[in-house]
């Protein structure tokens, strides 16, 4: 009972150590690829694109075109937010990138309605 | 059939064994989280105007009855005919290279002015024209070479005074495309002819001379 008492708490201790190793280098990955997204960027671009957008003689945009997009970035999730000028925002949307020869340009729409005067900024992500 | 038999060793190593498949697991995870990268950027647009007068606009009127005369640079009024026949179309637009805009900058809102000299009530409808022309060279036989909307911007009754009509959708692609070629003016009624005069940029009154407003975005 004694030599049972001992293995047992033996592979205890070596449980709690590896899962706590385990733990640690989930942990120490995981926040090094946080602090590495933040400052990193996708596979497809290193460089901030260019966004224009259509209106209607309602003075309303219909359309944001996001320009040169390249090649690389085809099926990655294209996601826009239109902002005021406090940043707040006005609407947002998101589209996959699709195939295209050499840069394309990715339109979105759905984002509701939104003034062309009240738009002051986009903001624009790609995720893989 | 050996009966097995759980000895402490074996348990021991059970635990052991299982506690690595599970910080496996925490770690595979741990990299599906890592290949998800995210690209972020943000670009602020500058708003402004960029009104125009009639200093730099460009207008003239074209005649069925006489399909090889200009006259563009004399009109104090631009006519507007519809009918069948002798038919009068005019055409305004305004150089906007001064605003310094990029093709990737667009209109926020734009409005043209207007000042009908002799009214028809006719409905005076405006067509954007997408091609270059020269009021100097633009007559009847050249207009047919234009490229010019099927679809009519706006519209506007052609009684006497100042009209203001949106055009904030032609000018934002003008500017996108480079340049502003303006508007073809037509009257599409049918039935009897009649006259709507609008004043050209030439007219000796200042006040009513074409303009456009323009606030933009870059």
């Amino acid at each position: 009972m004694k030599k049972l008492t001992r293995i047992l708490g033996i592979a205890t201790a070596i449980t709690l150590f590896t899962v706590g190793v385990a733990s640690a280098a989930t942990l120490g990955l995981g926040s090094g690829k946080l602090a590495a997204g933040s400052a990193a960027v996708s596979g497809c671009t290193s460089s901030a694109l260019t966004a224009t957008r259509n209106v209607n003689n309602s003075n309303n945009v219909t359309q944001v075109n996001v320009l040169a997009v390249p090649q690389a970035c085809a099926g990655e999730t294209l996601a826009l937010t239109l902002e005021n000028s406090s940043h707040a925002s006005l609407g947002s949307t998101s589209t996959t990138v699709g195939t295209c020869t050499g840069g394309c340009t990715v339109s979105l729409t759905g984002f509701g309605t939104v003034a062309a005067a009240s738009l002051t900024a986009y903001a624009i992500s790609l995720t893989q | 059939m050996r009966r097995f038999r759980l000895t402490p060793l074996r348990l021991a190593a059970a635990i052991v064994l299982g506690s690595l498949s599970f910080a496996g697991v925490g770690y595979a995870a741990s990299l599906g989280l890592g290949t998800k990268k995210i690209f972020a950027w943000s670009q602020t647009l500058t708003k402004g105007s960029c009104n125009q007068t009639s200093t730099t606009a460009d207008d003239t009127f074209v005649q069925q009855a006489n399909p090889t005369s200009t006259t563009g640079s004399s009109a104090t009024t631009l006519t507007i005919t519809g009918g069948a026949m002798n038919q009068n179309i005019a055409f305004i637009r305004f150089n906007l290279s001064g605003c310094s805009l990029p093709t990737t900058a667009g209109a926020d809102g734009s409005t043209l002015a207007l000042f009908v000299t002799t009214s028809s009530m006719h409905t005076i409808s405006l067509f954007p024209v997408t091609s270059s022309w020269s009021s100097s060279t633009l007559n009847w036989n050249g207009v047919s070479g234009l490229t010019i909307g099927s679809t009519a911007t706006t519209t506007f009754t052609g009684s006497a005074g100042s009209h203001t009509v949106t055009v904030t959708s032609d000018v934002d692609a003008a500017i996108k495309a480079g340049t502003l070629w303006g508007w073809e003016l037509k009257d599409a009624a049918g039935g009897p002819a009649a006259t709507t005069a609008i004043a050209s940029a030439e007219n000796g009154t200042t006040a009513n001379r074409p303009s456009l407003t323009l606030s933009y975005e870059k």
